[in-house]
C-alpha cells in the first residue's frame, strides 16, 4: 500500500477509524481520547496535503472505491477545487481539536469520549462530502455531518437543546430536498456519478424535470448553508453550542455547503446551463444582496458577541453564493478564495469567543471589557481576524472581497458591489465597537481609587496557540493569495467564463 | 404491476400521513405511523423491491414505532395545543408546501412512464448489474451485491450513520449523576398490574426463535432478501421485547452499557477494518477480491462474496447494539437503570 496513492481514501478513513478508536479507548481511560483525535485529524491533514500536491503536479485524480469502474461503483474525484477545500477543512479541524482540550473539560466534562467521537465523525463527514464524485455518496456523508452536528450542538446548555431541535427539523428538510433532487436526476438519467451526469444531462437540458432537480438541490443546500431567508436555524444553534463544537461547526459546515453548490453547478450541471440556459443568475444575485445586507444589519442589532458572529456568517454566505452566481471568472475565483478565507476568519473569531467564554463564562459584548490589557496576545489575534472580516489589506479577507468586487463589475451587477461595500462598512462599525469596548472601557471601579495594576491573564497555551496560528495564516494567505489563485483556483474556474 | 392495488395503497398512505399529523394523542400517532410504514412496505413489495420492503418493515414499522412508544412513555401522551396567533406562519407553511407540491407535479410530467421497462434508470446501469453481478461476485441477490460491493462504501457510511445516531442519543440523553434533577414530566404509566406472567413466558419462549430468524436473515442475505441491517434490527428487537416484558435491568444484566458501546464500535470496525485490510493487501479500499490472498481456497470472485458476508456481520452487530442502546437510553431517561 502506498500512502500517496491511497491518500484520497485515507483522508476519510483515518478519521473514521480514529473516531471508533476514541470511543473504545474512552471506555478504558478518557485521557487517551484527545491524543488519538489529534493524531487522526493530523493524518487526514497530511493525506489532504499530499493529495493537493499531487493534483497541482499532475492534474485531477480519480479513485475507484472497491476497485469498480466509475459509473458502476463509487468514485472519488479530487481536482484543484476540492483539493483546496480538503486542505482547508482538515487544517481548520486540526486547530479546532487542539483548542478543544480545556474547553471540553470545562463545558462537557462527563461526555468527553462521545464528544470527540462525534467531533471526528463530523470532520469525516465534511471531508467525505468534499472528496466524493458521486451525488448519492455525498448525501450519505451529508447525513453523517448533519447528525453529528445536531448532537454536538445539543451538548451545550438547555437553550442549545431547543436550538438543536430546530436545526434537526430544518436540516432534515434541507437534506430531503437534496435527496429529492438527486432522485429526480436518477429518474431522468439512471446515473448517480457526477461525471457521468455531466455527459448525459446536456441532451435533457430542455426538460422541466432537470431544471426542477437543480432547483430542489439548490434549495436543499441553501437550507444547509443558511442562505437568507433560510437561515432561521443558524444563529441560536451556533450561539448556544459548546464552544469547542462551535469552533468546528461554524467555520466549516456552511463553507462545505457552498463548495457543494459550486460543485453541483460546475460538475453535474455545466456553466452553460446554470449561467445561460436557465437565467437564474439575476434572481440569485439579488437574493444574495438581500442576504448580505440583512445579515449585516441583524449582526449590528446584537448585544451578544457570539450571536453577532453568527449573523455575520449569514452575511458571508451571501458573499459566496452571489460570487458563484455572478457568471464571471473573477466572481467565481473570489467565491472559491472566500471559502478558504472565511473558514479561517470564522475560526479565528470563534476561537476568540471560546477563549472569552472559558475565561469570563459569558459571551455578551460587555464581557469583553478591558481585555486588551488582560490578554494582549489574544486580542492581537482577534484584531487580525476582525481586520480580515472588514477587508483590510494585507489580511486574507481583502483579497477575496477584491475579486468579488471585480467580478461584480465584470458582470455589471453593481448592486452586488454596493452590498459588499455596505457590508464592509457595517463590519467596520461592528468590530470597532467591539475593539472600543475591549480597549477603552476599563472595568467600573466602585471604590474610586487608583486603577489597580492589571495582571496579564492569558488563556492556556492549547487555546492560545491555535488562535495565533490561524491569525498568522490569515496574513500569510493574504500575502500569497496571488500564488493560490494562479496555481490552484484558476484551474477550477471553467475556461468559458470571462 | 396492478395499478388498482397501487392506487388503493397510495390512498391509504396519504390518509395515514394526514392522520398522523392531525391526531392529538401521540400514542395513536405512533401507531398510525407504524401502519403508514407497513403500507409503504406493501407498496415496495408490490413494486418488486423486496429488500427495501424488508428494511421498511423491520426498521420503519418495527423498531422506530417501539422507540416512539418509549419516548411517549417517558414524556407525555397529549399534544399541547397553542391557541394564540401563529396563523401567519401556518398560512406561510401551507403556501410553501403547496408550491413544492406544484413544482413536483410539473417535474412529474417529464418522467418516463411508471414501471416502463425503458426508463433511463433501468437502461443505463441496471443491465450491467443484472448480467454481471453473479459473474463478478458470485452473489445471486443483486441487491446485496450492489449494496455491499458495488456501492459498499455508501453502506459503510450508512452503518456509521446508525452508529452516530446511537452515539448522539447517548451524548444528549445519558445522565451520569444519579441525583440529577429531572425536568421532564412524570412517566406516563400504562397500567399497574403490568408484570404479567403470561406475557413474560411468551416473550421468553419467543426470543430465541426471533434471534435464530435474525441470524438466518443475516446469513442468507446473499441468496434472498435480507442482510445485515434487517438482521441486526431483528436481533435488537428480540432484546427489546425482553426489556419490555420484564424490566430494562434484566437486559442491562446481559448487555451492559459498556458491552453495548463496544459492540457498536466493533461492528463498524469490522466493516471499515475489512476495507482497510484490502488497502493493506495492496488493492483499493473495500476491493474484496484481494482478500483471496489471505482466505484459504478462495478465488477472487468468491473472496468478494466472503468479504460481503463479513461486512454484513459487522453491520448486524453494530445495528443490534445501537438499537438496544437507543431504546435503553430513552426508556430510562438516560439514567440506564430502570424502566
Amino acid at each position: 500500500m502506498s500512502f500517496v496513492k491511497q491518500a484520497p481514501v485515507l483522508l476519510v478513513i483515518i478519521p473514521l477509524l480514529s473516531a471508533l478508536l476514541v470511543n473504545i479507548l474512552g471506555l478504558v481511560n478518557r485521557r487517551y481520547c484527545l491524543p488519538v483525535a489529534i493524531l487522526g485529524i493530523l493524518g487526514s491533514f497530511a493525506a489532504s496535503v499530499v493529495t493537493l500536491i499531487r493534483v497541482i503536479e499532475n492534474g485531477a485524480i480519480s479513485y475507484r472505491l472497491g476497485g469498480w469502474p466509475p459509473p458502476f461503483g463509487i468514485e472519488y474525484v479530487i481536482d484543484h477545487l476540492n483539493g483546496l477545500v480538503l486542505v482547508t477543512v482538515s487544517f481548520v479541524s486540526l486547530l479546532a481539536v487542539i483548542f478543544s482540550k480545556e474547553s471540553v473539560k470545562q463545558e462537557v466534562p462527563e461526555k468527553i469520549p462521545q464528544f470527540y467521537t462525534l467531533f471526528i465523525l463530523l470532520v469525516t463527514g465534511l471531508l467525505g462530502m468534499t472528496v466524493t464524485g458521486d451525488a448519492f455518496n455525498l448525501y450519505v456523508l451529508l447525513e453523517i455531518s448533519a447528525l453529528t452536528g445536531y448532537a454536538l450542538i445539543a451538548m451545550g446548555d438547555n437553550r442549545a437543546l431547543v436550538a438543536s431541535f430546530n436545526y434537526v427539523i430544518l436540516g432534515t428538510i434541507g437534506a430531503s430536498f437534496y435527496l429529492l433532487g438527486v432522485g429526480h436526476l436518477y429518474i431522468m438519467t439512471g446515473s448517480l456519478n457526477m461525471a457521468d451526469l455531466l455527459t448525459i444531462l446536456p441532451g435533457l437540458y430542455s426538460l422541466n424535470a432537470v431544471f426542477i432537480a437543480l432547483l430542489l438541490i439548490l434549495v436543499g443546500i441553501w437550507i444547509k448553508m443558511a442562505f437568507f431567508p433560510l437561515h432561521g436555524w443558524l444563529p441560536n444553534a451556533y450561539t448556544y453550542a459548546p464552544s469547542a463544537a462551535g469552533c468546528l461547526v461554524a467555520p466549516l459546515v456552511t463553507k462545505v455547503s457552498v463548495y457543494i453548490m459550486i460543485r453541483i453547478m460546475l460538475s453535474v450541471f455545466s456553466p452553460l446551463y446554470v449561467y445561460s440556459i436557465i437565467g437564474l443568475s439575476e434572481t440569485i444575485v439579488w437574493m444574495s444582496v438581500i442576504a448580505i445586507i440583512s445579515g449585516s444589519i441583524l449582526a449590528l442589532a446584537q448585544t451578544d458577541f457570539k450571536k453577532m458572529l453568527t449573523y455575520l456568517i449569514v452575511a458571508e454566505v451571501g458573499y459566496m453564493v452571489g460570487g458563484a452566481w455572478l457568471a464571471s471568472a473573477a466572481g467565481l475565483t473570489g467565491a472559491i478564495l472566500h471559502i478558504v478565507n472565511d473558514a479561517l476568519m470564522t475560526l479565528c473569531l470563534f476561537l476568540f469567543a471560546g477563549i472569552v467564554i472559558y475565561k469570563k463564562g459569558g459571551h455578551q459584548l460587555q464581557d469583553l471589557a478591558g481585555l486588551y490589557k488582560k490578554m494582549p496576545v489574544t486580542m492581537a489575534a482577534f484584531t487580525v481576524g476582525a481586520l480580515s472580516m472588514i477587508g483590510v489589506p494585507p489580511t486574507a479577507g481583502f483579497f477575496s472581497k477584491w475579486y468579488l468586487i471585480l467580478g461584480a463589475i465584470d458582470a455589471g451587477k453593481y448592486h452586488f458591489m454596493a452590498a459588499l461595500l455596505v457590508s464592509s462598512l457595517i463590519n467596520a462599525i461592528l468590530f470597532f465597537k467591539v475593539i472600543e469596548i475591549a480597549y477603552f472601557e476599563p472595568k467600573v471601579d466602585h471604590h474610586g481609587g487608583e486603577t489597580e495594576k492589571v495582571i496579564i491573564d492569558e488563556a492556556p497555551l492549547t487555546m492560545l496557540v491555535p488562535l495565533i496560528i490561524v491569525a498568522l495564516s490569515l496574513i500569510v494567505i493574504g500575502l500569497y493569495s496571488g500564488d493560490i489563485i494562479t496555481n490552484i483556483i484558476q484551474h477550477s474556474v471553467p475556461a468559458g467564463l470571462l | 404491476m396492478i395499478w388498482q392495488l397501487d392506487l388503493s395503497i397510495l390512498t391509504l398512505i396519504v390518509i395515514c400521513a394526514f392522520a398522523t399529523i392531525m391526531v392529538k394523542d401521540l400514542l395513536s400517532a405512533a401507531i398510525i405511523f407504524g401502519a403508514y410504514s407497513f403500507l409503504m412496505c406493501l407498496l415496495w413489495t408490490e413494486m418488486g423491491a423486496v429488500d427495501v420492503a424488508f428494511t421498511e418493515a423491520s426498521v420503519g414499522a418495527g423498531v422506530s414505532t417501539v422507540l416512539f412508544f418509549a419516548a411517549v412513555h417517558q414524556t407525555t401522551r397529549r399534544v399541547r395545543t397553542r391557541k394564540s396567533g401563529r396563523m401567519l406562519a401556518k398560512v406561510f407553511a401551507l403556501m410553501a408546501a403547496l408550491l413544492t407540491g406544484l413544482v413536483l407535479i410539473i417535474a412529474e410530467t417529464d418522467f418516463p412512464g411508471f414501471a416502463s421497462p425503458f426508463t433511463p434508470a433501468s437502461l443505463h446501469l441496471s443491465p450491467y448489474y443484472i448480467t454481471q453481478s453473479l459473474h463478478d461476485t458470485n452473489v445471486p441477490n443483486i441487491v446485496t451485491s450492489v449494496l455491499a460491493d458495488y456501492r459498499g462504501f455508501d453502506t459503510m457510511f450508512e452503518t456509521a450513520v446508525i452508529f452516530t445516531a446511537g452515539l448522539a442519543v447517548i451524548a444528549i440523553l445519558r445522565r451520569y449523576k444519579r441525583d440529577d434533577r429531572c425536568d421532564l414530566p412524570e412517566p406516563y404509566v400504562i397500567s399497574e398490574g403490568y408484570p404479567d406472567t403470561i406475557i413474560r413466558f411468551i416473550a421468553r419462549q419467543l426470543a430465541p426463535f426471533i434471534q435464530l430468524f435474525a441470524l438466518y436473515v443475516v446469513a442468507h442475505g446473499h441468496h434472498s432478501p435480507g442482510g445485515g441491517f434487517q438482521g441486526g434490527v431483528i436481533l435488537g428487537a428480540s432484546f427489546i421485547l425482553l426489556a419490555i416484558s420484564y424490566d430494562s435491568r434484566m437486559i442491562i444484566g446481559i448487555m451492559s452499557e459498556r458491552l453495548n458501546i463496544l459492540l457498536g464500535n466493533i461492528g463498524v470496525l469490522i466493516y471499515a477494518g475489512i476495507g482497510f485490510l484490502c488497502l493493506l493487501l495492496g488493492a483499493n479500499f473495500l476491493d474484496y477480491s484481494v482478500l483471496s490472498k489471505v482466505l484459504p481456497a478462495t478465488d477472487k470472485i468468491m473472496a468478494r462474496s466472503h468479504g460481503m458476508l463479513g461486512i454484513e456481520i459487522g453491520v448486524a452487530i453494530a445495528v443490534m447494539a445501537i438499537v438496544i442502546s437507543i431504546y435503553l437510553n430513552i426508556i430510562s431517561h438516560g439514567k440506564y437503570d430502570k424502566g
